[in-house]
């Protein structure tokens, strides 16, 4: 970790602390003295910066927006975490025993990697969320909380070929190294192989690329938003945007607030991922 | 060694077909899976006996794999598929695709030709000083930029350019052959949207690259030789730097389809994008596959070709890969 942290320049470190808050404030949001996010303060709608009782001010409707932001990170972050996680774990356990198998399994399973890849990301989690978002009846309003279900698991089928082809890719490469085939020599069962020799070398690829999909997802999840089938009445970053973003003509800094910490989270996750893959390259690099 | 690309070009070709077969089927199944049902959405009415022609009418009745192969068929000659409105067809889905698909592709078009003519320049300038201290400043910067999503560059430029300044309309389109002047104007915002992210990405690009050509044995020679910089730069290096650029531009045709979707609401575009938020909204699945199918074609298409034409490009590429 000490080694981690060391290789860090000034702004690699700033993208870490970024997203320490950003986790932090998803943890510990509710407990915060803030105001409800969903309670709209009629006295005091559209205020600016820095206005008593509401440190970013307020949105046309009256919403808190530092409020917002804190609970929003919860929402947002936690559909990340979960769609990357989830679909990381699967990606990576179907990636490396294909790439292991070889044969047909693999044909199979590239091949189908390669469909889902084949719609852009976007177009896919869309697609998902509007079929599987359907009510029967136009009048009946889907629930935020089932809409977060819906939104995580179309993003992680958007996440898991993505996961799925790197730690295939990565299996591919380490397959044939000695020690595997010393290992299969000696009459290692396959499984223990896989856990012992492969997972551990296949992982660090894979947490490089899952803090760039963490990016991925924040991004759909606003963009979701903006196309009306994200967290539409909920608390999300998403949800802030899609609200502020036909009226920004009267309140401007109610976009730039959930725009900024939404740029900002999705440059401090990526900067992160590629940071973790270059020092991967290098200790690579001197073996 | 030619034979060998065109061998390598047509397996591609059948890889791209099967991956074309695989997709849209997949999507043709996630519609008959929709927990609703489609026959509760749509075949609505009294009349059992009508009810039944029109859910056979739309192939309902019959069993998903049927269903696909008869929707390809329509698919391949043109028919994709109908609007449905209370019980009956409304309008044919080609009818408004043919008016959205060209305001996509001018967007597409614009934001990868002003990306380009940005980011070639600008990549063969900085890779001319890597290493310099200003350097590490920019390649953060054109990091930092390619990470930032286009629709947030999107709503800041219509609130400062398009509001503040009131230089742009923030939304709205205007076709080229109504008034060239405004249409343009009506572009600039969306397409500059589009482009910030892929400039920076293909300046990176580049800029590696070039600086890895720099590298080579040949370009130090012609140094030695006495040839000028610009001379150098044009015929010795900007072809093979312009490989991974070549790839990505491909790769981003289709990636850009997808961004004009966001990008379209953003601005209220009457393009693909806005087609298929209108499908999403009044629950036209017909249309929403048929737009979908259309995307993810055309992506594994620029993919394919991407492939193909780097491995005439580049004949090291070739050998590589029939290594």
């Amino acid at each position: 970790m000490r080694r981690l942290l060391g290789g860090m320049d000034v702004f690699t470190r700033a993208c870490a602390g970024w997203m320490s808050l950003m986790v932090l404030l998803a943890v510990v949001g509710p407990f915060l003295p803030l105001p409800d996010p969903r309670e709209a303060d009629f006295e005091a709608s559209a205020v600016g910066l820095f206005s008593p009782g509401h440190v970013l001010g307020t949105d046309s409707n009256g919403y808190d927006l530092l409020s917002n932001v804190v609970n929003g990170a919860r929402t947002s972050l936690m559909i990340a975490f979960v769609s990357v996680v989830v679909g990381g774990a699967l990606g990576a356990a179907i990636g490396i025993v294909s790439a292991y198998r070889r044969g047909r399994i693999d044909r199979v399973v590239n091949l189908l990697f390669n469909i889902v890849l084949s719609i852009p990301n976007l177009v896919l989690g869309l697609a998902l969320v509007a079929i599987l978002a359907t009510s029967s009846d136009p009048s009946v309003v889907i629930s935020p909380s089932r809409r977060v279900v819906v939104i995580m698991i179309a993003l992680t089928c958007v996440v898991l070929p993505v996961l799925g082809r790197i730690a295939r890719g990565a299996t591919l490469t380490w397959i044939n190294r000695e020690f595997v085939v010393a290992a299969r020599s000696m009459g290692m069962r396959d499984r223990h192989i896989i856990l012992r020799h492969i997972v551990p070398n296949v992982l660090p690829a894979i947490y490089s690329v899952g803090f760039l999909a963490v990016g991925v997802v924040i991004v759909a999840e606003g963009a979701l938003s903006l196309l009306g089938v994200g967290v539409v009445d909920g608390v999300s970053w998403g949800a802030m945007i899609s609200r502020v973003a036909g009226e920004f003509t009267f309140v401007p800094h109610s976009m730039y607030v959930p725009v900024t910490v939404l740029a900002l989270t999705v440059i401090a996750s990526n900067q992160l991922g590629d940071y973790l893959r270059s020092r991967l390259d290098l200790r690579e690099g001197r073996l | 060694m030619l034979r060998l690309t065109v061998v390598s070009a047509l397996r591609r070709l059948l890889q791209a077909g099967l991956v074309v077969i695989g997709a849209t089927f997949l999507l043709s199944l996630l519609l008959r899976l929709l927990p609703v049902g489609l026959e509760d959405l749509y075949v609505v009415g009294e009349n059992e006996a009508s009810r039944k022609a029109f859910a056979h009418e739309l192939r309902l009745d019959r069993d998903p794999f049927t269903y696909y192969v008869l929707w390809l068929w329509d698919f391949v000659r043109g028919d994709l598929g109908w609007y449905v409105q209370g019980g009956g067809l409304s309008e044919p889905v080609s009818g408004r695709l043919s008016r959205a698909l060209p305001v996509s592709l001018q967007l597409v078009f614009y934001a990868q030709a002003v990306s380009l003519v940005v980011a070639v320049p600008l990549g063969i300038f900085t890779a001319l000083r890597a290493g310099r201290r200003s350097d590490r400043a920019l390649s953060y910067g054109l990091f930092t930029a390619s990470s930032i999503p286009n629709f947030v560059f999107g709503l800041l430029m219509a609130s400062f350019f398009g509001v503040t300044l009131a230089w742009f309309p923030p939304l709205g389109y205007v076709a080229p052959t109504e008034n060239l002047g405004e249409h343009i104007r009506s572009m600039v915002l969306p397409v500059a949207a589009l482009s910030f992210p892929l400039i920076a990405t293909y300046t990176r690009l580049l800029r590696t690259d070039v600086i890895a050509t720099l590298r080579e044995d040949y370009v130090t020679m012609a140094v030695s030789k006495g040839l000028s910089t610009r001379r150098i730069l044009f015929s010795h290096v900007l072809r093979p730097s312009s490989v991974t650029l070549f790839t990505s531009f491909a790769l981003n045709m289709g990636a850009l389809i997808g961004g004009t979707i966001v990008i379209e609401q953003v601005f209220t575009i009457p393009g693909i994008g806005q087609e298929i938020g209108i499908a999403i909204f009044s629950r036209q699945f017909f249309a929403l596959q048929s737009y979908v199918a259309l995307i993810a074609v055309g992506f594994i298409v620029f993919n394919m070709l991407a492939d193909i034409v780097v491995g005439f490009v580049d004949p090291r590429t070739r050998e590589r890969r029939s290594a």
